[in-house]
């Protein structure tokens, strides 16, 4: 083992750290961005054309701003964002500051997700609740979100496991996690245990969201 | 039927604007249904039935025109009073439109959710709308689980969950096969008859119209061509269309391209359908027709169709004889209230 893994063995302190580092990242950033993203994923559906709140220019507005943000590539949205994140956290450096940039590059993709998610809720049963006398309000809660409930659960895996990636950059503005083990110590100073043994967690990570999600979205399949 | 008007809508027209084209789905249509009738409405495919029946409950807003719903103008109304209008507009579709999220009980349950009552009042009354249906033990099943008229059943369960005074049914049975689709007309005719709920029915096919609807509308590109109680709009069709949709349903027209096929042309024959309205003894009148006349009458095609409890007869038949004692016939017939027409095929063209 000593042999195999010399500098991971020598480094269990920082690792443990970097692993929490990591999962603050991910639960932290996904919660705040669940919460943007499926805001805007119902605002998409709900005003474009054909929608239960059909608006054209809201829905142009939320269009153009979700591809928009999706455009621009994470390692320079870091920087970019960088006044926005004083602004909110006191700092630009740090774990909970590369919160900020992860959320805004996290949840206009899932926006898209949810979107498209709901958006195979059969048009017939939106009908059919509109001839009942729902309202959009209840329409959107006892209907869309309810019967997208498989699906969204579907891309709410793909989106943790797309922020997962995302958190192993954030190491560029001090934030720690996995990544930035991987890259400052094993590829900087040539500890190739560590980098794979980053990856290894990462992976282990991957998976389990992986295997979570499937499981839950089997279980509110009828 | 009271007679007092459940549905009026006043010169409705429908527009759909598609980049630069503009469709008229609904042109200038008239329609008042009466309280407690079965409405048929017919019509080939994109003749606008379902663009029509949608203003109803303004799920479509007419480009023109008044939908007055009892004695209300639902136009008039916010978007809160139309919601509760549409809580009296019960309606049921071809693909059933339940929600797969939920089970059985769950569905019927669904248009109660927003009211003040209890959950045990609320199960208590779907499964009510269940037993009526006939699928009480399915309460907790999944749709997933259940045939296309399972289905259709529990649809109009919940269709009837908020004690609607219409039931909209837009192609209801146009996925379901022969037998289950009898027993769902059979259950709306339940519905109309124990609930005395008015019943709105689109369909393309005759059959459906004559099994259970009053009355009924024909449309074609967006227009109501023809209408009127079934009976007298299946003894006598004004329109083309109409005639066409009639006689597929009584099997005329297939017995006429049968018989069209193996007939021979001669100048002391001619090929003529009659048509029998309520209780006229076709037999005697033939059989006494023919010996008056000295005609010699072979039949090939005969059928009788009861529809909204009236008897409606067809014939087919080459009457043999002197061409001017067929047409002497022919106008005695008339005479008797019995509608002909001679299907003259020497000149190989035959409509009915
Ligand atoms: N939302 C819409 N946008 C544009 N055109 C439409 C829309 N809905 C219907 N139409 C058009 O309006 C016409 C009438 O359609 P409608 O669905 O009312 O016909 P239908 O008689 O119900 O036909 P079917 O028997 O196929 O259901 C068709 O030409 C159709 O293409
Ligand atoms: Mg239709």
């Amino acid at each position: 083992m000593a042999n195999l893994i010399p500098n991971v063995l020598q480094m269990k302190a920082e690792f443990v750290q970097a692993i929490w580092e990591t999962l603050y990242m991910t639960f932290a950033a996904a919660i705040v961005a669940a919460i943007l993203g499926l805001l805007l994923g119902v605002a998409l559906v709900v005003t474009q054309a054909g929608g239960i709140l059909e608006d054209r220019l809201l829905y142009s507005l939320f269009d153009k701003v979700t591809n928009l943000l999706r455009s621009i590539p994470f390692i320079i949205l870091l920087a970019v964002i960088s006044p926005l994140t004083l602004f909110l956290v006191g700092t630009t450096v740090g774990t909970t500051a590369s919160l900020v940039p992860l959320v805004i590059g996290i949840f206009p993709f899932y926006a898209r997700q949810v979107q498209n998610a709901l958006l195979d809720v059969d048009q017939g049963v939106i009908e059919a609740a509109q001839a009942m006398g729902s309202s959009p309000t209840e329409i959107i809660f006892r209907v869309y979100l309810r019967e997208g409930l498989p699906d969204i659960i579907r891309v709410s895996t793909l989106t943790i496991i797309s922020l997962i990636g995302l958190t192993t950059m954030a190491g560029a503005i001090g934030a720690g996690g996995l990544g930035d083990v991987a890259i400052s110590i094993g590829y900087a100073r040539f500890e190739n245990d560590v980098t794979f043994a980053a990856m290894i967690i990462i992976l282990i990570f991957v998976f389990t969201f992986q295997l979570i999600g499937d499981r839950l979205a089997k279980v509110f399949e009828h | 039927m009271t007679g007092k008007n459940m549905i009026a809508l006043q010169d409705i027209s429908v527009q759909f604007k598609q980049r630069n084209e503009s469709i008229q789905a609904v042109q200038h249509v008239d329609l008042t249904i009466a309280k407690g009738d079965i409405y048929g409405i017919i019509g080939y495919s994109g003749a606008g039935k379902s663009t029509l029946v949608r203003v109803i409950n303004l799920l479509q807003k007419p480009s023109s025109g008044k939908v007055i719903f009892g004695t209300q103008d639902l136009g008039q109304l916010d978007a809160a009073g139309l919601r509760k209008a549409r809580r009296k507009i019960g309606m049921i579709f071809q693909h059933f439109n339940l929600m797969k999220s939920r089970t059985v009980l769950g569905n019927v349950e669904y248009p109660l959710l927003g009211l003040k009552i209890t959950k045990e009042a609320r199960q208590q009354k779907a499964l009510k709308l269940l037993e009526l249906v006939g699928l009480k033990e399915y309460a907790a099943a999944y749709p997933k689980q259940l045939s296309g008229g399972q289905k259709q059943r529990v649809a109009i369960a919940r269709a009837l969950a908020n004690d609607p005074e219409v039931l909209i049914s837009d192609e209801a049975t146009s996925a379901l096969d022969p037998k289950t689709t009898k027993s769902i007309l059979a259950l709306l005719r339940q519905v109309n008859q124990k609930l005395g709920i008015t019943i709105v029915l689109i369909t393309h096919e005759m059959q459906v119209i004559s099994s259970i609807c009053h009355n009924v509308a024909v449309m074609d590109a967006g227009k109501i061509i023809e209408r009127g109680p079934v009976t007298k709009i299946f003894a006598r069709p004004q329109q083309k269309l109409t005639a066409d949709f009639v006689e597929t349903a009584t099997n005329v027209k297939e017995a006429l391209t049968r018989i069209l096929k193996q007939n021979s042309v001669s100048e002391r024959k001619l090929l003529i359908y009659l048509k029998f309205i309520g209780n006229t003894a076709q037999e005697s009148i033939i059989s006494s027709i023919s010996r008056d006349f000295n005609l010699d009458i072979n039949i090939l095609f005969a059928n009788i169709d009861q529809i909204d409890g009236v008897n409606i007869g067809y014939l087919i038949a080459d009457f043999i004889g002197a061409r001017s004692v067929i047409l002497t016939v022919t106008e005695k017939l008339k005479a008797a209230g019995i509608a002909v027409k001679i299907l003259d095929n020497a000149e190989g063209q035959v409509q009915l």
